[in-house]
């Protein structure tokens, strides 16, 4: 079985000097919503020169294509560099690279939007705000992040009054 | 409602998980959602196995 573990996921990205930014339910729990995901989604910088850093890690978490794993499709940079999402697994488990999201949101759009935080020592990550999670998910309207809307518009007002 | 104040907002939500959460540092909630995901996907592999 594949240990999860998002911390190190997120930290070989972080070390290997990838630009990106955590979306999605890990994002959410991160900054204090009680919501449950198994997967790490991020939106990373499709340039050519941090998609050049990227593929190593890739190589490194031993990442292939969840679709079809018995096949062990890898990804490769014209996909990295597109605005569609390549679901991998990875050595320590599911991790969405997403080079756009929403209305065709890529990197340089959400960054505006990202907050830096401190996810272990010395990892320093980027990750997409609740106002902006809530206006995704507001704007995609589908079952799923409906039912998540609750919890995470709660979580802001929470985080808004102060009480911690 | 317990008798120290509302656990529940107005649209169910468990007020006290997320003021819990909210007192953790993020690396602490990286760690809690991290070890439940570890602990429920043994428990399904234990059971895959039964």
């Amino acid at each position: 079985m594949i240990e999860f573990d998002f911390g190190a996921v997120l930290g070989a990205l972080h070390q290997a000097g990838v630009e990106f930014i955590l979306v999605g339910g890990l994002s959410a729990a991160i900054q204090g919503a009680p919501v449950q995901t198994f997967d790490v989604d991020v939106v990373h910088r499709r340039t050519a020169e941090n998609v050049a850093h990227l593929m190593p890690v890739l190589q490194l978490l031993d990442a292939y294509y969840r679709l079809q794993p018995e096949r062990r499709l890898r990804p490769a940079e014209s996909g990295l560099l597109s605005s569609g999402h390549q679901n991998l697994m990875t050595k320590f488990g599911p991790l969405d690279l997403l080079g756009a999201i929403g209305n065709g949101l890529g990197y340089e759009e959400l960054l505006p939007n990202s907050t830096e935080m401190l996810i272990a020592e010395g990892v320093r990550i980027r990750v997409l705000n609740l106002e902006t999670l809530i206006a995704l998910k507001e704007q995609l309207g589908g079952e799923k992040d409906l039912a998540m809307l609750p919890l995470l518009r709660r979580t802001l007002a929470e985080k808004r009054s102060g009480i911690q | 409602m317990s008798p120290i104040g509302r656990e529940y907002s107005e649209d169910g939500i468990d007020v006290t998980l997320i003021r819990w959460m909210l007192s953790l540092t993020p690396a602490e909630r990286l760690r809690v959602l991290q070890n439940q995901v570890n602990r429920v996907l043994a428990i399904r592999e234990l059971n895959d196995r039964v």
